[in-house]
């Protein structure tokens, strides 16, 4: 997934943006639609993977297009649009996760903590064909913060360093939560069946 | 240096960021240690099957409710020419209540909150009457919204092809069958919880698919088979 990354834009990618951004902002529906076709795809995979949830993530999709098309007026073209709308849509799951009930977030918390899980396994747990399917059901049940974590590093491929950035960690806090992330993803597939 | 030691080194090694000497450290402790290679051997498994997942695309009735959203903030009116009144009127309509029924399963669930953009749409006032009375609410008015739009579906139904509406019937007939089964749980245990949240999911499913087929109906009046083919493509996920 890393080379299909937001990347920084260039020459015409920018003018072709900026022009974009003008039209939205204008309140052409058609560019509005255009920058959803775009974008929508690959924003809705990030939301739902880290939010675990598809009611959650089609509302964030919406309050994200439309903080969008609030906040195009700062959009000066120094990223790409992608990317501009990726981090607007890190930082609003962020505001979500941080937003959901204290209850929730106590429980998460311990399960963050819970390092007792991981069986003392001499043989490969996870079956070598492990279904898209179920890994995405587990990624769904994983707690929150690791979650977040080994969506942005596993998935979506950034590095550590660029991890740490968007979630406001340090690196080392990356990489312990995507490790644990995987080891209890390691034990939640092991039961499946190849 | 034991296991533990390796711990954070085992993701890094999956990773291919050792540094040389680190890794041949890891690799002579791998070459004596066979939990630490059953390990290394799932964290490459789940890295290359996670880096691999594909996109989710988002259903179409997201951009149904955006655009609406996104017309009702900028004015803008490009959608409403296509539109024959009774499509505005249902989509208007279904806008509207789901924000209202959202809002009001968020206080029978605690879960559910009110769709972005949609926080004009003002919920009635039910903080004092019972859960119960809630829940019969909410579930009436789901069941008049989704009569409403399946009369509309059913009139409109000669602008979908033969292939298209069968797709759409075999999805009814399903989720049909999920509330035919909540109803009947709720029967044997009127306050199942977990009963009454399967209502409302299969409730939920079966308006977003008719507002979805409403959405489609319009689009193939106004002879938009791009617009028709991606909300298709979302009723076949």
């Amino acid at each position: 997934m890393a080379t299909t990354r937001p990347s920084n834009a260039t020459g015409d990618v920018r003018a072709v943006d900026l022009e974009l951004a003008q039209r939205c902002r204008r309140g052409d529906a058609a560019a509005f639609e255009e920058l959803y076709r775009a974008h929508a795809g690959r924003l809705y995979s990030l939301v739902f993977r880290m939010l675990g949830s598809a009611q959650e993530a089609e509302d964030l999709l919406q309050e994200v297009f439309l903080n969008a098309y609030r906040k195009l007026g700062s959009f000066r073209g120094d990223s790409s649009l992608g990317t501009w709308l990726y981090r607007l849509a890190v930082n609003q799951c962020l505001d979500a996760l941080r937003g959901r009930h204290s209850k929730m977030a106590r429980v998460t918390d311990s399960l963050d903590d819970d390092a007792a899980d991981e069986p003392a396994a001499a043989a490969p747990l996870v079956p070598t064909a492990v279904s898209r399917l179920d890994l995405e059901r587990a990624i769904a049940r994983l707690p929150q913060g690791c979650r977040a974590a080994f969506v942005l590093h596993d998935v979506e491929g950034f590095e550590h360093n660029e991890v740490a950035k968007l979630l406001g960690v340090s690196e080392g806090t990356s990489k312990s939560q995507v490790h644990k992330a995987r080891m209890k993803l390691r034990v939640m597939l092991s039961g499946i069946q190849q | 240096m034991t296991c533990h030691d390796y711990e954070i080194a085992l993701g890094d090694y999956v990773d291919g960021t050792l540094d040389e000497r680190a890794r041949i450290d890891l690799e002579a402790h791998l070459a004596s240690c066979e939990r630490c290679r059953a390990v290394v051997a799932d964290l490459g498994t789940l890295r290359r099957t996670a880096s691999a997942l594909e996109p989710v695309l988002p259903p179409a009735h997201v951009w149904t409710r955006l655009s609406a959203a996104f017309e009702a903030e900028s004015g803008s009116s490009r959608y409403r020419w296509g539109f024959t009144w009774q499509t505005v009127a249902a989509s208007a309509v279904t806008v509207v209540l789901i924000a209202s029924l959202t809002w009001i399963g968020a206080g029978l669930t605690s879960t559910a909150r009110p769709p972005a953009g949609l926080a004009s749409a003002a919920p009635p006032r039910v903080e004092e009457t019972s859960v119960k009375a809630q829940f019969d609410f909410a579930e009436a008015q789901y069941t008049s919204a989704i009569e409403g739009l399946e009369s509309i579906a059913k009139n409109e139904r000669s602008a979908l092809d033969m292939e298209t509406a069968d797709v759409l019937q075999a999805n009814l007939t399903v989720i049909d069958g999920a509330i035919t089964e909540s109803r009947a749980a709720l029967q044997t245990e009127p306050g199942n919880p977990a009963a009454q949240e399967s209502l409302f999911d299969a409730l939920r499913s079966k308006l977003e698919l008719l507002q979805d087929v409403v959405a489609l109906i319009n689009e193939m009046r106004k002879g938009n088979p791009e617009g028709a083919a991606r909300i298709v493509s979302g009723l076949n996920q």
